[in-house]
């Protein structure tokens, strides 16, 4: 403490000749004690240094021209951007519609059409359960399917209990949904149609324009979980016949806690909202619209629409050089979903005859997961997995690299090492894997029963 | 922003280079330098064949918006840096 004391004040001399506190800024400094300065000890672990982040679908690193954006709003511009009678509210709510502007361009729609709500959480919760109720006097049928995220699975299963009926379509194995499929499952009644644009575990792509095409056709509103998609590939409301769309900040180097809904105004479709209140938002999500927050969402909406190309070119290197990597070094590996139709950014790979706890156990210096980030708790394999028809036993040892705007290279380079070295390690120890190389069929074994 | 409609001199361009990645250099945050450093060393080169018309001009604005960008929040990452390392940062044991 006594060294960074004196260290400090240095440093922000050499950075910025103006600031120089007398004492810390804040109790941040005096709380990060705790940590030595060679490793971190949380929850057990002791870990040598941060841990390379590979979880980019959880949640992104906040981008310092994001961030530059927002504090102006922490700081002297604190206004309500609903108070009509002064300046604080005015410039706040200027700027709030700005970033309107931005979100609303980035997808190519009309900045009335976008509503501030504080995730895809929420936007897919209006969106299945606002949308039915509003029209559910015609309208009892809703069609998703088996890979959504658990929001808008659950909020079907809400509807369900309702009365509501509800379809799950299966996916091909390779993750995609079956087109002609969803067309014949199409009813009179049906009041909604829900399919992911980018799936969060396996980065797959659903065909948005094919499904918007028919859902044009029928005359029913479609809806897409767009918060994995949103700045990665290039969306554009009309051309995929977009009714409503979710999209969430903290998935593009933006803040935790904003996201938006796209509801689409020619022609109108209408939900019941699910905030009472000061009317916010034209009525459809009440509570004060956060300015700071909202703020950071545009800059990021911004900074994606003009680094989409570099980011995705980026991406697309860093996981072909992940992926061959891993594959020139052990043998059995296995890419869940379709390489074809996926986001570049995500590769979630299965290796055999391995335990999948233990290797992320031993994988602490990767910040990886299995899948989903909502389900990383439970030892259960991942329903998305399952549902692509992928083995119980592979679903298990299934890990999703995800590769984001400031990943490096030697980041990647590290990753390849430590998985290779783990995977080989509890292969040596696994006598699944050395029956399986004196070429054994593990399907054909009769285990003893208890 | 008409003020800069000028487009820079080689010299200009070349100091507006060398203080963004002096000020990449500065980031506490081991992908937040490291991608400074990439961003601007890529998008120098890739600019490089935009001449000396109001392209270039535009260019070079937006670098200099984005280097007093990247000079705040130097500072502001290096007020809240975590004492650990990034694990990248550190020698191989």
């Amino acid at each position: 403490m006594a060294l960074s004391r004196r260290l400090l004040p240095l440093l922000l001399r050499r950075v910025a000749p103006s600031i120089s506190p007398a004492r810390p800024l804040s109790t941040a400094a005096v709380t990060a004690d705790a940590e030595d300065e060679e490793a971190v000890t949380i929850k057990g672990v002791r870990i040598s240094g941060r841990p390379l982040y590979m979880d980019m679908q959880a949640t992104t690193p906040v981008d310092p021209r994001v961030l530059d954006a927002m504090l102006p709003f922490y700081l002297s511009r604190y206004g309500n951007p609903h108070s009509r009678t002064h300046l604080y509210g005015w410039e706040s709510d200027g700027a709030v519609e700005e970033a309107r502007a931005r979100v609303a361009a980035l997808v190519g729609a009309d900045p009335r059409e976008i509503f501030f709500t504080s995730g895809a959480t929420e936007c897919n919760n209006i969106a299945v359960k606002g949308v039915m109720r509003f029209y559910r006097d015609r309208r009892r049928h809703v069609i998703t399917t088996q890979t959504e995220h658990k929001c808008v699975l659950d909020s079907c299963r809400y509807l369900q209990q309702e009365g509501f009926e509800i379809t799950y379509l299966p996916v091909r194995p390779d993750g995609l949904v079956d087109v002609a499929q969803l067309a014949d499952s199409i009813r009179p009644d049906t009041g909604l149609v829900s399919v992911m644009a980018v799936n969060n575990e396996i980065g797959v792509v659903q065909p948005l324009e094919e499904i918007g095409r028919i859902c044009r056709e029928k005359g029913v509103p479609f809806h897409t979980d767009a918060a994995q998609a949103l700045g990665k590939i290039p969306i554009d409301v009309n051309q995929m016949g977009i009714g409503l769309m979710s999209l969430s900040a903290h998935k593009i180097y933006g803040p935790k806690g904003v996201g938006a809904l796209y509801l689409r105004r020619r022609p109108r479709i209408r939900v019941e909202p699910q905030m009472s209140g000061g009317g916010q938002e034209r009525g459809i999500r009440s509570g004060t619209v956060p300015t700071p927050l909202v703020v950071g969402f545009g800059a990021a909406c911004e900074i994606a629409a003009k680094e989409m190309d570099y980011d995705h070119r980026r991406a697309t290197v860093l996981q072909q050089r992940l992926l061959d990597g891993i594959r020139g070094q052990v043998d059995d590996v296995v890419i869940n979903g379709s390489m074809e139709h996926r986001y570049p950014g995500n590769l979630n790979l299965s290796f055999a005859y391995v335990e999948g706890e233990s290797l992320l156990m031993g994988l602490k210096e990767v910040a990886v997961s299995s899948g989903s980030a909502c389900t990383s708790a439970s030892l259960e394999p991942s329903y998305v997995l399952r549902a692509l028809g992928v083995e119980e036993d592979m679903a298990h040892t299934s890990i999703r690299f995800g590769i984001g705007r400031f990943t490096t290279e030697e980041e990647v380079d590290r990753a390849i090492e430590l998985t290779v070295h783990q995977v080989k390690k509890l292969r040596d120890m696994s006598p699944l894997y050395e029956m399986a190389k004196a070429g054994i069929n593990l399907k054909s074994i009769q285990w003893a029963q208890h | 922003m008409a003020a800069a409609a000028a487009a820079p001199t080689r010299a200009e361009v070349m100091s507006l280079f060398r203080s963004l990645l002096r000020t990449a250099r500065q980031f506490s945050d081991y992908n937040i330098r490291e991608y400074t450093r990439r961003r601007a060393t890529d998008a120098f080169r890739e600019n490089r064949a935009l001449g000396d018309g109001a392209d270039a001009a535009a260019a070079f604005a937006d670098g200099k918006k984005q280097l007093e960008v990247a000079k705040r929040q130097a500072v502001v990452y290096a007020l809240y840096a975590p004492k650990a390392k990034s694990i990248m940062e550190m020698k191989v044991q």
